[in-house]
């Protein structure tokens, strides 16, 4: 470590504690200009036996407590690696290096686990439900999509807990440590707009070697720290996956790639279906989607473009809803209901079956009106459909709301089992 | 037909025909127009310049991306049209307006971008009014907005700004920011005004339907936007993203979104409710949101810092404004998730509706389509929902994806994937089957499902079908074959485990052990192979080469709680008992709350220092288990999904609970006594799972059952410390929670001997096999008491029976031999004292299969 980067650090550490409370704003809004701070709070971080490393714990977990938000998302930014710090040291068990590191992520995380009053934080968010109205749609537009055995289960909105509530910790156990992570890094993900690029590729580092230590991939990686293969449990990869996701669009192009893959292939190794699914569903969202990479500071890469507003799919294929009209509609008229098929499913559409692999073909649309009418009885009108077509929108409402208690009613009475069959 | 129509009516059904584009019909009504009076002359020019105008705009319909250029010949007789209405001057001034603005388009279209400023600068556009006009005045002048725009952006800054003229500033001290935020306005407007008269002119429509019901005219074909209101729609919020102005481009999109939807607008709203999804699970964070009724921060990091002066909020207002969702009780997110979940559903009820069902070759295009926004919205669906750990609403979202999925590999591997993560095993291991169909190089499929059959389900057959589809990839497998040789070691393990015949036990265990030597050696750095070679080293007393193994192990991976465990058991077997416990208590220091450790550490203390301590650690074992269930709140945790799902977890409740087995007190891993035993554990641990996340994972499935067994354990170490009301008391616990259980009749049983009840314990045992009918230590104690009854032939009968189940119970063969010897059956009764001998020699204090086998 250079002496320059010494002073930096150690004048950064005098500066906080000479500082008067009502300038702590001030100085929070400061702290980005000083540019060579960072970098050698960094070198600080990674290099081994540091003597700076314990009072720079000390002052980044200070800066926590403070509360003032700028001032803890300083911090933050140093938590991928912080966690490396801590993983590292602790897979090479040698205790002593890393306790002012454990030390910090234990102070943090016993800071957010409670709120102002000292009450145990739960996180939940509301999980919407198309069937109550909101500021983006209204019910009766949306049709009794929602109307799945499941939807009607937790009809309207529920709240659901996803982190909470958690116990305080005095020490890293090896049964605790993910778990404290995987809430540190929670913590993390809730801030990442305000992280630096530096720190989005600490993060991908940090996956990428949790990820691949110990196994064949770190050859081809070409990492040579520890080698020894570090547990990893799927919570964990899964917030991980959550950081790359953010870097992966906000120009990590590289890093970020790499380190989802390596998240990928340790998933599948550890045979880890959470991880697995996030996973995947973010690389084939990203396939196709040009992501640029960017060495300038700021530039994301969201962007968009105009797209044409007609349907692209022609008029004469066979969908979801056309097929609801041959089946319930005689004449050629305007068919404002835009109710799906998920309430007649099991009526209209036996062809697709789920295991799809005898799926019958169809000759076309025209040819499927005759068959389909033939073959279903006339009393298997769960819904009332063909009653439905109206223009008169409130009027279809308020039928519509009938039919879906009618079927609300027959769950009710026992025949869910029904339904059941038909998915 | 040629009826002539009174003024006004002629005048209306103009305008219908305007705002409902049928310019087919306008030549025929100007005949009838002009014939009526000679001022009229001038609005037929318009009307006829107009009518060409846009037919010819709908047979040569302008690409995005591409600028028009240049006179083109069939426009020559449109511009003569609109000078010779223009050049008289005898319009009405509304007229007049609207055919500057035609004329406006038309110099756009002909590529003469200065002359259409020109035009529009003659128009007060701001000034012409949207309450009360035509609806086909409002599609005008928001596609005017939309045309000026498009002008400014290609008329360059530098020369001199016709658009100032009509605002009245001064052209000077302009820079570009304030010419961009020009263009911006306009583009804004064209949007706003393009939506109310999309509202508008759907309700004309259907209006004007139900006048003439019974006649279904060409009316009935769908508004088209056209490149000009597209523009107008999209252009805006395209310049926000692109200049890196995230807050105003969301903004944008919510305005739009908020606007209540109709038939034209609903391929758009999808395209943006999923492109905002996009934006609030890629660009966003939980600090960095505001919801869609607040106002956006002043300061965002989602804006691009680089460029200074774009944080201007909308500074224009118009008199009227497309209609916008209300009411009471509006769901409003107040988190990104929260967003993007609401925006993903619609998104999601869209693109499902628009599934195309049929496979004809014609229309393979249109199902690559219909896939392909389906995917996009389902991926983003799995992002949002995982990233909050609800995989069992995911698992539902998924299954309705099904429609678009024949053979589509990735829709049934997310599928499966979500289904396992729910907890609903069985339908994932179906599902998975599909999936190695549809990818049969892929080792990783193959080896979830045998997880499943191995973990939650104790499908060992299906399992080994799985494990041997792994072993046969052979090198294609790569990292994976060794994973294949577990797999399948363990399902033979498993299989020994469960069982009857001894033959059929010892080929499992040699199949088993043949399986994890392969393993060992092919991935020789993976601390399971290395331990699972030791625990079936160890089940089959081979006890000084699994201690070998699992040093191995403990080198690969030195704090693994499963072959710390191990360890101590296999010092246990060696009657090491002190270093044991020592390693029992080094392995607690690490996992604290590991019940199945501290199981083990009561029998060790009870042996080494005493009940007295073995209690403090029951003791404690109760403190560790109210911290942690009483903490998790299992109301909030998780929703089930189904009703039978509901219907279940109704039942959990505490009393009502009537499983004849949990989890056996002597083995960890799931242990299939009989077959219907299994099957209600299989139904209790989907519910176990159906509990969510939330729930730590680790430790026995149930929290109850958690409870019952430490409540058995104190038991235990009370019947051997001879206080049998303590016991008593402490089996009443356990039976409270499960009062069937084979465990709890078992120690009542014990009690009851305790006491000297025997015909009471008798029956207790009795009870207790008629429930588990191979529960060993019961047929040991039934068989001993039928021993001191003198009912030798029925006592053998027992205990030669428990030797079947499980050969290594060294406390059977000795009762076994002391019930031939009272026989008179000398020479097997020695045979049977030596095998005893022997067991004990290498007995664990419990036994080695309380540790859990899983993948």
């Amino acid at each position: 470590m250079l002496a320059m980067d010494q002073g930096v650090v150690e004048e950064w550490l005098s500066e906080y504690k000479t500082l008067p409370d009502n300038a702590v704003s001030n100085y929070a809004a400061s702290l980005k200009d000083k540019g060579a701070l960072i970098p050698a709070l960094y070198k600080v971080m990674r290099e081994n036996y540091s003597d700076l490393l314990e009072p720079v714990c000390h002052q980044l977990f200070e800066f926590y407590r403070s509360g003032e938000p700028q001032l803890q998302r300083f911090t933050l930014q140093f938590l991928p690696e912080l966690l490396w710090s801590l993983l590292s040291v602790s897979a090479a068990r040698d205790p002593h290096t890393s306790g002012c590191i454990e030390a910090l992520l234990l102070g943090i995380y016993n800071l957010e686990i409670v709120d102002k009053d000292g009450q145990s934080k739960i996180l939940s968010f509301t999980v919407p439900s198309l069937s109550k109205p909101s500021v983006y749609h209204e019910p009766s537009a949306i049709g009794s999509i929602a109307l799945t055995e499941g939807a009607l289960a937790n009809h309207g909105l529920s709240r659901v807990v996803y982190s909470g509530p958690h116990l305080q910790r005095e020490n890293f156990t090896a049964q605790n440590r993910f778990e404290v992570l995987t809430f540190l890094l929670l913590c993390y993900n809730a801030a990442l707009s305000y992280m630096t690029a530096t720190s989005l590729q600490s993060l991908c580092q940090l996956s990428s070697r949790v990820c691949i230590c110990g196994y064949p991939r770190q050859q081809l990686r070409r990492y040579k720290g520890i080698s020894t293969r570090l547990t990893v449990t799927s919570e964990f990869l899964v917030q991980l996956i959550t950081g790359i996701h953010y870097a992966l669009c906000s120009g990590e192009v590289d890093l970020g790639s790499k380190a989802l893959d390596d998240v990928l292939y340790r998933a599948q190794l550890e045979l880890l279906p959470e991880a697995l699914l996030v996973g995947n569903a973010i690389k084939s969202s990203l396939h196709g989607a040009a992501l640029k990479s960017n060495n300038k500071e700021g530039a994301r890469s969201i962007q968009v473009e105009i797209t044409p507003t007609s349907s692209r799919i022609s008029r004469n294929a066979v969908t979801s809803l056309s097929i609801r009209g041959h089946r319930w509609k005689r004449h050629e008229s305007q068919e404002a209901s835009v109710e799906s098929d998920a309430a007649v499913g099991g009526v209209a559409i036996p062809d697709i079956s789920v295991t799809g692999t005898s799926g019958e073909r169809l000759p076309n649309g025209e040819s499927m009106r005759p068959r389909l009418d033939g073959r279903a009885p006339p009393d298997c009108d769960p819904v009332g459909g063909a009653s439905e077509v109206s223009l008169d929108l409130r009027g279809q409402e308020v039928r519509r709301q009938k039919s879906v208690r009618r079927m609300v009613e027959n769950e009710g009475s026992g025949t869910a089992s029904t339904g059941r069959s038909q998915y | 037909m040629t009826a002539r129509k009174s003024g006004s009516r002629l005048e209306t059904e103009i305008e219908r025909c305007r705002s409902e584009s049928q310019w087919d019909k306008i030549p025929e009504l100007v005949r009838q127009l002009s014939a009526k009076l000679i001022s009229n002359d001038d609005l037929g020019e318009l009307l006829l310049g107009e009518c060409k105008l846009q037919t010819y705009l709908k047979e040569n319909p302008i690409k995005q991306g591409a600028s028009p250029r240049g006179p083109r010949p069939k426009l020559v007789e449109v511009r003569k049209h609109l000078t010779a209405a223009l050049d008289r001057g005898n319009l009405k001034a509304d007229y007049l307006q609207e055919a500057s603005l035609l004329m406006a388009k038309l110099c756009y279209v002909e590529g003469e971008h200065r002359d259409a400023l020109g035009h529009y600068s003659r128009v007060i556009l701001e000034d012409m009014q949207l309450g009360g006009a035509p609806v086909y005045r409002l599609s005008m002048i928001a596609e005017a907005y939309a045309t000026k725009g498009l002008c400014l952006e290609k008329v360059p800054a530098a020369s001199p700004a016709l658009s100032n003229q009509n605002t009245g500033s001064p052209a000077s001290n302009r820079s570009a920011t304030d010419r961009e935020q020009d263009i911006i306005t306009c583009y804004e407007k064209s949007g706003d005004i393009a939506l109310l008269y999309l509202q508008e002119a759907e309700k004309a429509l259907s209006a004007g339907i139900q006048n003439r019901s019974p006649k279904p005219g060409p009316t009935a074909q769908d508004l088209e936007l056209g490149y000009f209101l597209e523009t107008g729609l999209q252009r805006a919020h395209v310049i926000h993203f692109k200049n890196g102005n995230l807050t105003r481009g969301v903004g944008r999109f919510r305005e739009i979104l908020r606007a209540v939807e109709n038939r034209t607008t609903q391929s758009l709203r999808m395209t943006i409710a999923r492109q905002l999804a996009e934006i609030l699970l890629r660009g966003m964070c939980e600090q960095s949101y505001w919801s869609p009724l607040e106002d956006p921060p002043t300061v965002s990091p989602l804006d691009d810092p680089t460029r200074q002066g774009h944080t201007i909020s909308k500074n224009y207002s118009l008199s009227r404004r497309a209609r916008v969702y209300s009411g009471e009780n509006l769901f409003c997110p107040q988190e990104n998730t929260e967003e993007a979940l609401l925006l993903l559903l619609i998104s999601e009820s869209m693109a499902n509706r628009d599934a195309v069902l049929s496979r004809i070759p014609e229309h393979n295009n249109d199902r690559i389509i219909s896939l392909q926004s389906a995917s996009v919205v389902y991926d983003l669906l799995t992002i949002a929902l995982g990233r909050r750990g609800q995989y069992e609403m995911l698992s539902e979202c998924l299954e309705r994806a099904m429609k678009f999925a024949f053979e589509e590999f990735h829709l049934w591997y997310q599928l499966a994937l979500s289904l396992m993560a729910a907890g609903k095993s069985a339908r994932a291991v179906k599902v998975l089957k599909e999936c190695i169909r549809l990818k049969p190089d892929d080792p990783t499929i193959p080896l979830l499902a045998v997880k499943l059959c191995i973990g939650p389900l104790h499908w060992l057959d299906d399992g080994e079908c799985f494990a041997n589809i792994v072993i046969d990839m052979g090198e294609k497998a790569a990292e994976f074959r060794a994973k294949g040789y577990l797999a399948i070691g363990l399902v033979y393990s498993l299989k020994a485990t469960d069982a009857s015949l001894r033959s059929t036990q010892e080929e499992y265990q040699r199949k088993a052990l043949g399986a994890f030597q392969r393993a060992q050696s092919l991935s020789p750095t993976d601390h399971l192979a290395a331990f699972y070679l030791a625990l079936q080293l160890a089940v089959s007393r081979q006890i000084p080469e699994a201690l070998g193994y699992v040093r191995q192990a403990l080198q690969l991976q030195g704090d693994d709680v499963h072959s710390l465990h191990l360890l101590a058991l296999l010092l246990s077997a060696q009657k090491h008992y002190h270093d044991a416990l020592n390693i029992i208590e080094m392995a607690l220091s690490e996992y604290p709350e590991n019940f199945n450790l501290l199981y083990t550490k009561v029998k060790l203390e009870s042996m080494c220092r005493g009940p007295e301590e073995a209690l403090l650690t029951c003791k404690h074992m109760l403190q560790i288990w109210k911290s942690f269930y009483n903490l998790t709140n299992p109301s909030d945790s998780g929703r089930g999904s189904s009703l039978l799902d509901r219907a279940i977890a109704d039942r959990r409740q505490l009393n009502a609970m009537t499983l004849p087995d949990f989890s056996d007190l002597d083995t960890g891993s799931v242990h299939a006594t009989s077959i219907a035993a299994s099957r209600v554990e299989q139904a209790l641990s989907e519910v176990a799972s159906s509990m969510q996340s939330s729930a730590p994972k680790h430790g026995p499935m149930h929290p109850w059952m958690t409870l019952a067994q430490i409540w058995l354990h104190a038991a235990e170490v009370y019947t051997g410390m001879s206080k049998p009301a303590e016991a008593s008391a402490c089996t009443q616990e356990a039976s409270n929670l499960f009062p069937t259980s084979h465990n709890v009749l078992y120690m009542r049983g014990q009690i009851a001997e305790l006491r000297g009840n025997i015909e009471e314990a008798k029956r207790w045992y009795e009870e207790s096999l008629s429930i588990n009918p191979t529960h060993v230590k019961t047929m040991q104690r039934l068989g001993l008491i039928l021993h001191q009854l003198q009912r030798y032939s029925l006592s053998e009968k027992v205990l030669r029976d428990a030797v079947q189940v499980n050969s290594t119970a060294h406390d059977v063969w000795n009762s076994l031999g002391e019930v031939l010897q009272a026989q008179g059956n000398a020479a097997a009764a020695t045979e049977c004292f030596l095998t005893a001998l022997e067991l004990e020699a290498s007995s664990p204090i419990l036994p080695f299969t309380i540790i859990p086998r899983a993948l």
